[in-house]
């Protein structure tokens, strides 16, 4: 029986140490090697010197990157919550007594499947060209302009595809928490009189707060990572706007020469993920254990 | 049953998976016992002239192959080819920041021992020199091509209302108004596009800042609030001839409107004009000068290194490349290019300008041309983006924010750049 | 307690018309695919017109522009070999892991490692990576679906490891009893009672990848292979402005996923579920 089990942690050896090599050739190593390259002026090619924390420190001061980051927040907490509010909404509708219910399951899911950034040209075209056309016909001022245009509320467009493809996503994840609610909780409540109103506060809501904290994590993540709808739709104007930071990792890391600059960019941002998503894990876990 | 389910959609998978590698597999073979020259250009609008060039090449050539690529998004594809150390033999770029930058890593091999290099024209020789951030022995680039950026313009609806080509400033925006007063858009902008703002904005430049003006702020002799105040206000002052929120429409919507008679004018470069006619075949376009000054005499025509072609130092195969250098610098092989694309060659000799800069003609023979200020701008600057802000910018002092941004992010984004630049002052003494 | 079952009407109605903010895009991409340049108009009742021609012409240029049958299968290469691979190794993975974790700490932190992967944004892989897989001779097909195997192990192992609590562990000593290998039992026990999470890894990753634009654009840029999404990219900036020509290859673009979705519709919503309850 010993030598059985030693056999099997043989095997398990075997499979796992390919893994963790391919693991950490692929994630860690240019993990690391980001890393060296943020204390770095490399442009990417030809030679370069170590430069210390001057990257770091340029971040903190270059108005570029700062107006990226608020950006992203501002796109990714707007993101999230609409994202939510709606796909909660929307399970609430899906998972009701309706008709042709999987067929409308069906229909909803479809945006989520299509690809970020030929939606977003299919959008860019409605921006720019159907919607000011529909604000001439009607005489509607500010749909005039194509919102796009402005620099103040491009981002807005930006955020109407995002939160377009990603309800989707969410609503069917919440159908799947609603579906673990067993019939006979509401039962029990409408005896008790409750309201609808309060039977999905004080029922529904607390028995899908594990799928709550999920949709979270995963919408804000996404959300921070935007770029395919901006390459598509803005290309982070107008006046650089829109500029998210994988957009200006992008744009000026692979293009622009600021290889190191944009190395160091991109640490931070890493550990702004991490601790966003340790930090609504910890939140969402406490609240799960008060209900 | 699921099991069987799931090894079959498993093994259906394979099976495509198999096809379609099959189908789409490796299709690069090397054509046999030939020397195999890459040339990879940046200018996809130009791919159809560069496919003739390379087929003439191919057919007059039994040693050598020259494959030309001019891929969309050249700049960023090339970069990141170096980033990965693959590089052609040959790269096709224009005479811009970008070049400065390759050239300071090592990345280009001198071609001075290269026989037609005694051609180019001494202008645009100079224009080379002036992008090397510290002076090279050695010629390192082999102008091809220039463009010029003014204002172009609709012939035809010029001569059915009488307009005047302006000479002055007041002069233009006199016309402006004037076009404006018979119902027509005097301008059309691609601001959308952030690089459109450039075209307007160095033609401008030319005209009211000396040559020289980047490199002076690096040695520290000026800043760019006391040169560019002008410039700033004049690109401002064109939006209330242009179409409302131009920041909607990009470069491509901009040629298309202006070659369906949507405006008079279009403030851009030659290079559009492919693009342009590629709308309407039929247009009959013209340019002029930017007027920038009050005065004519100080008028300067915008003009720069449009395709240059650098040898890349990593090339095995030295005497093939100089053979396609020698091939494409012929006459006729120029004229293919000229044909397709339009331009003003950067060899010395006689070669035809295109009908549609004939009213730039008298600046050209004059010699009266300074490169484009962006050329000596960094790209991670993004200064298009920063004209465009300006631009949106409609607070009372927009002109002094955009001044005091562009100096002080200047000296941020230079910063290794001048101390180079300073320590080979030191050097020299 | 029967008549609460009643189909509720109104709510059916309201979210049948919502379904018009889904089909509205695609009908408009549709539309412009078919029409001329000529009959695009700057009204609304123009825009929303059908075509005076249902032609296919504009179809036939941009599958000839984009080389649409080259990028199709070059999607179909990356995207099936990730989901083999993806299956294969990451449920082979995860079991081992996920067994090994309730006996050894290094086990755990082992998993620890791998599914802490998923904080790590693209981003800051992108550079060196870029460097890197060249370096390595894998700045090509290969290396997209190698990385990709890498990007979705840790959701994937996360997903595996998940499911196998499920598994008892008391079918595996009866197996070990009779004499089978570790990986005899593995194959014959495990991986088939896996398949719920099969198809859920699977078309997870199937989305993931399909859809990518990143990691294609900066790992094969140059080398003229185009992923379905990346012909879009680059057909975008040579013909802007013929927008129905671009919208007839757009079109063409979402038809495959679209095809696939209307085939294996239950699976994916179900595969979806799956993927968010059990992890």
């Amino acid at each position: 029986m010993k030598s059985k089990m030693t056999n099997r942690e043989k095997t398990f050896w075997a499979v796992v140490i390919p893994v963790i090599l391919l693991f950490f050739t692929f994630n860690t190593l240019p993990m690391l090697k980001g890393f060296l390259y943020s204390f770095t002026n490399y442009r990417g090619y030809g030679d370069y010197d170590y430069v210390g924390f001057r990257n770091y420190i340029d971040l903190f001061s270059d108005a570029r990157v700062g107006k990226s980051y608020l950006f992203t927040f501002k796109y990714a907490l707007a993101g999230t919550v609409l994202v939510n509010v709606l796909s909660l909404i929307m399970a609430l509708g899906l998972n009701n007594h309706i008709r042709f219910k999987s067929a409308l399951r069906g229909i909803y899911f479809v945006p989520n499947i299509l690809g970020g950034l030929v939606i977003g040209y299919i959008f860019s075209f409605f921006f720019t060209y159907i919607l000011p056309a529909v604000g001439n016909t009607f005489n509607i001022g500010w749909l005039q302009n194509s919102i796009l245009a402005s620099e103040k509320y491009a981002w807005i467009g930006v955020l109407i595809v995002g939160v377009w493809q990603a309800v989707a996503m969410n609503t069917i994840i919440y159908i799947s928490g609603l579906q673990t609610v067993p019939e006979d909780v509401y039962e029990a409540s409408s005896l008790d009189g409750a309201t609808k109103w309060q039977e999905f506060w004080k029922v529904t809501l607390p028995l899908v707060v594990p799928f709550l904290t999920i949709n979270l994590v995963l919408s804000t993540k996404n959300f921070l990572m935007v770029f395919d709808q901006i390459m598509s739709l803005t290309k982070g104007g107008p006046a650089q706007s829109t500029e998210s930071i994988s957009y200006l990792i992008y744009r000026n890391g692979m293009d622009g020469g600021q290889f190191g600059f944009q190395s160091a960019n991109a640490v931070i941002f890493f550990f702004v993920i991490v601790a966003m998503s340790i930090f609504q894990m910890t939140v969402m876990n406490k609240k799960e254990e008060q209900l | 049953m699921s099991k069987r389910k799931i090894a079959k959609k498993v093994a259906a998978a394979f099976g495509l998976m198999l096809c379609v590698a099959g189908l789409t597999g490796c299709g690069q073979t090397s054509s046999d016992g030939k020397i195999e020259v890459e040339l990879v250009s940046y200018k996809p609008e130009a791919v159809a002239a560069m496919e003739k060039i390379e087929a003439r090449f191919n057919e007059t050539h039994d040693d050598i192959h020259l494959t030309i690529d001019s891929p969309n998004e050249a700049m960023t594809i090339l970069k990141t080819r170096f980033i990965r150390e693959n590089y052609p033999d040959i790269v096709g770029i224009g005479g811009d920041i970008n070049y400065s930058n390759f050239l300071d890593a090592g990345l280009f091999m001198d071609i001075s021992d290269l026989d037609v290099t005694g051609d180019i024209k001494q202008a645009y020789a100079d224009m080379d020199k002036e992008l090397e951030f510290i002076p090279q022995d050695g010629v390192y680039a082999l102008p091809y091509v220039a463009n010029a950026a003014g204002v172009l313009y609709n012939k035809d609806m010029f001569e059915e209302h009488g307009w005047e080509i302006p000479e002055t400033w007041s002069e233009f925006t006199a016309l402006c108004e004037q076009i404006e007063s018979e119902g027509i858009q005097p301008l059309y902008l691609g601001y959308k596009d952030t690089w459109t703002c450039l075209a307007p904005w160095n033609a401008l430049a030319v005209g009211l800042t000396p040559s020289d003006t980047c490199a002076q702020v690096n040695m520290g002799n000026t800043t760019f609030t006391e040169n560019y105040r002008e410039t700033a206000e004049k690109t401002e002052a064109l939006l209330q001839y242009a179409e409302p929120n131009p920041y909607a429409y990009g470069y491509n919507d901009a040629c298309t409107a202006f070659a369906r008679g949507e405006s008079a004018m279009y403030t851009i470069g030659n290079y559009a004009i492919p693009q342009i006619k590629s709308v309407n075949p039929d247009i009959n376009i013209d340019s002029f000068t930017f007027p920038a000054n009050e005065a004519e005499e100080d008028n300067v025509l915008n003009s720069g290194i449009d395709l240059q072609f650098c040898v890349m130092k990593e090339t095995k195969n030295k005497e093939a490349v100089y053979e396609v250098l020698r091939f494409l610098y012929e006459d006729e092989t120029i004229n293919i290019y000229l044909d397709d694309q339009g331009g003003i060659a950067c060899k010395e000799g006689e070669f035809e300008l295109p009908a549609e800069l004939e009213g730039m003609r008298a600046y050209i023979e004059a010699g009266r041309m300074t490169d484009y200020q962006d050329h000596h701008y960094p790209s991670e600057m993004s200064v298009d983006a920063m004209i465009q802000t300006f631009l949106l910018d409609e607070s009372d002092s927009a002109v002094d924010t955009f001044l005091t941004r562009f100096d002080t992010d200047w000296a941020r984004y230079n910063r290794d750049l001048i101390r180079k630049v300073q320590d080979y002052q030191k050097e020299q003494g | 307690m029967k008549d609460e079952k009643r189909t509720n009407w109104v709510l059916t109605i309201v979210l049948i018309l919502g379904t018009i903010t889904v089909f509205f895009p695609l009908y408009m991409a549709f539309i412009i695919a078919f029409k001329q340049p000529s009959e695009m108009t700057n009204d609304v009742a123009g825009a929303l017109a059908f075509p005076s021609r249902w032609s296919f012409d504009n179809f036939r240029q941009a599958m000839e522009v984009t080389d649409f049958w080259r990028s199709l299968g070059n999607s179909l290469l990356i995207t099936v070999a990730t989901i083999v691979l993806a299956i294969v190794i990451h449920s082979i993975a995860g079991y081992v892991i996920g067994r090994g974790m309730a006996q050894r700490k290094s086990f755990r932190l082992i998993y620890l490692y791998i599914v802490s992967g998923m904080f790590v944004p693209f981003s800051i892989l992108m550079m060196p990576l870029v460097k890197q897989t060249a370096q390595m001779g894998l700045g090509n097909r290969l290396g997209v679906i190698l990385l990709y195997v890498v990007f979705y192990m840790p959701m994937n192992v996360l997903l595996y490891t998940g499911y196998l609590k499920n598994i008892p562990i008391a079918l595996e000593e009866a197996a070990d009893i009779d004499g089978a290998s570790t990986w005899t039992t593995f194959w014959k026990v495990i991986f088939p009672m896996m398949s719920p999470m099969h198809a859920t890894v699977a078309i997870l990753t199937a989305l993931g990848t399909w859809n990518d634009v990143m990691t294609p654009l900066v790992i094969m840029s140059g080398t003229g292979i185009n992923t379905l999404p990346l012909a879009q990219l680059n057909f975008q900036t040579q013909f802007g402005t013929n927008y129905n020509l671009a919208f007839a290859s757009y079109i063409l673009a979402l038809i495959p996923i679209l095809l696939f979705y209307i085939i294996c519709q239950k699976q994916i919503l179900n595969g979806v579920a799956n993927g968010a309850v059990k992890g």
